[in-house]
């Protein structure tokens, strides 16, 4: 059940490990986005902020490209839940890490 | 802190004299103003007049007291005092763009232009023919010259672009000064040499600073990074992602310590800790006004929901000194070395002296290595 804690976040940094930043495949970039909309929205609002808090400051800075990019293409509930990702992700990386997401050249 | 508000609109540069009793400056648009301190107050006490386009860069020559403007409209002017008028001298830099930046170098027998042609003008005087000449530096630039600095040894120059990318070229003129001896950057420094050049970060560099015994360079950009390449260690990187809006002014205040400033209207701290390689973010150096709290009245309240859809009394207005960004920072006393003050300028147009030791004792956390 990939809504129990621990399962939802080895899922989380797994996701984020295997980044396609350098792939130049557009389809790649797509299926990996779709993987982690979905592993965002398999967290409780109440464990968000301990997953954020588990990350480094290249892990915040990688997970804000994938909010926003989520935000690109909204489906059914994924803005309600990727905003309380934003929430917390910017208390921790402040707004260097939008900015950075702006001025990327690499994207997710 | 000290500030003085110039103007109601930005300043554009500044650049101060020796002794820091006058500071020249651009209010936006084509001229530079000086001002000279009398007491408490500031008074204007010249008027440049000479550029056809906005004056971008400003720098005050200590020694020999002379000024070098550069502007948009591709020229610069090197200003004699003489008697009590300013004296400009056109020095042809070949560019088809707008110059940038300009910054004499230590000994004050260069200067060198950063433009939008891409490429960096190193000016010397000709006395034969009793006129400024100016050399190319061209490879492998591939867009605008924002910033500049020069090493102490008057022959290296760091450039920051807007290709995204830090370098350190050799400048060196051999019609005004001696084969340079070898430096941690590098031994063989024959003109327009690229000495170090960083990896792409992701934005404009905005500014870039060496130390004081340059050794080291740092630089900050407009993906809200400050990187610092130390020379000693084989010229490694070490760099920042900070939680700040873009920094667009960075200074050494000792060599292990800088002050950084831009879109978020407040001077930072910045430490490099040597031993790791890292650099690390030592706090703001703002102290914000203790503005009196007070509940409001209903009136208040439905006030703010009308006019900005929230009842919160959350302060909009900034707690900084600088109520817009911080474009400049200079060193006023000290040297890079030891600064025990420094001053910045900004899109609010105004001034502010910052006092070091003063910050130490009002920031109990803050330390400076």
């Amino acid at each position: 059940d990939p809504r129990r804690t621990g399962d939802a976040l080895r899922a989380f940094h797994t996701a984020l490990r295997s980044s396609p930043l350098h792939a130049k495949s557009q389809a790649a970039k797509e299926q990996a986005q779709g993987t982690m909309l979905k592993v965002l929205t398999s967290f409780k609002s109440s464990e968000i902020e301990q997953a954020v808090n588990s990350l480094d400051r290249n892990g915040v800075d990688l997970l804000m490209k994938y909010i926003y990019k989520g935000f690109e293409k909204p489906t059914e509930n994924s803005s309600a839940i990727l905003l309380q990702w934003h929430e917390k992700a910017l208390a921790v990386g402040g707004l260097g890490s939008i900015v950075r997401v702006l001025t990327a050249r690499k994207t997710v | 802190m000290a500030y003085h508000s110039f103007l109601l609109e930005p300043i554009s540069c500044h650049a101060w004299n020796k002794d820091r009793t006058q500071i020249a400056l651009c209010p936006n648009n084509h001229e530079v103003h000086i001002y000279r301190k009398d007491g408490a107050k500031w008074s204007k006490v010249h008027e440049l007049k000479e550029h056809n386009g906005q004056v971008t860069g400003i720098d005050w020559a200590p020694e020999s007291n002379r000024l070098v403007t550069c502007g948009t409209d591709r020229n610069a002017y090197v200003w004699t005092l003489k008697g009590n008028v300013w004296k400009p001298t056109l020095v042809i830099l070949r560019i088809n763009r707008a110059a940038r930046c300009v910054k004499w170098s230590p000994k004050e027998n260069k200067f060198a232009v950063g433009s939008g042609s891409r490429l960096i003008s190193i000016c010397y005087f000709e006395q034969e023919n009793d006129w400024w000449v100016c050399k190319h530096i061209k490879k492998p630039i591939r867009s605008t010259v924002l910033s500049l600095d020069w090493h102490p040894n008057n022959v290296l120059l760091a450039a920051g672009s807007c290709d995204f990318k830090c370098r350190i070229f050799s400048a060196y003129i051999k019609e005004v000064e001696e084969r340079p001896s070898p430096t941690p950057w590098g031994s063989k420094m024959p003109f327009g040499e690229l000495m170090f050049e960083s990896s792409s970060s992701c934005g404009w560099v905005h500014s870039i600073c060496f130390s004081a015994s340059g050794a080291r360079v740092a630089w900050v950009s407009h993906d809200s990074t400050l990187c610092l390449a130390d020379a000693n260690k084989k010229m490694a990187v070490a760099s920042l992602c900070t939680e700040t809006l873009p920094l667009l002014a960075v200074t050494f205040i000792t060599e292990n310590s800088l002050v950084a400033a831009g879109h978020d209207c407040c001077p930072m701290l910045f430490t490099y800790e040597e031993n790791q390689g890292a650099l690390t973010f030592g706090g703001k150096l703002d102290v914000p006004k203790q503005s009196s709290q007070r509940g409001l009245t209903a009136r208040e309240r439905f006030q703010n929901l009308d006019k900005k859809a929230s009842s919160d009394t959350a302060n909009a207005t900034l707690d900084t000194l600088h109520k817009n960004s911080i474009r400049h920072i200079s060193v006023l006393k000290g040297g890079k070395a030891n600064c025990s003050q420094f001053c910045t300028t900004g899109m609010d147009g105004g001034m502010s002296i910052w006092d070091v030791k003063s910050l130490e004792s009002a920031l109990k956390d803050l330390k400076i290595k």
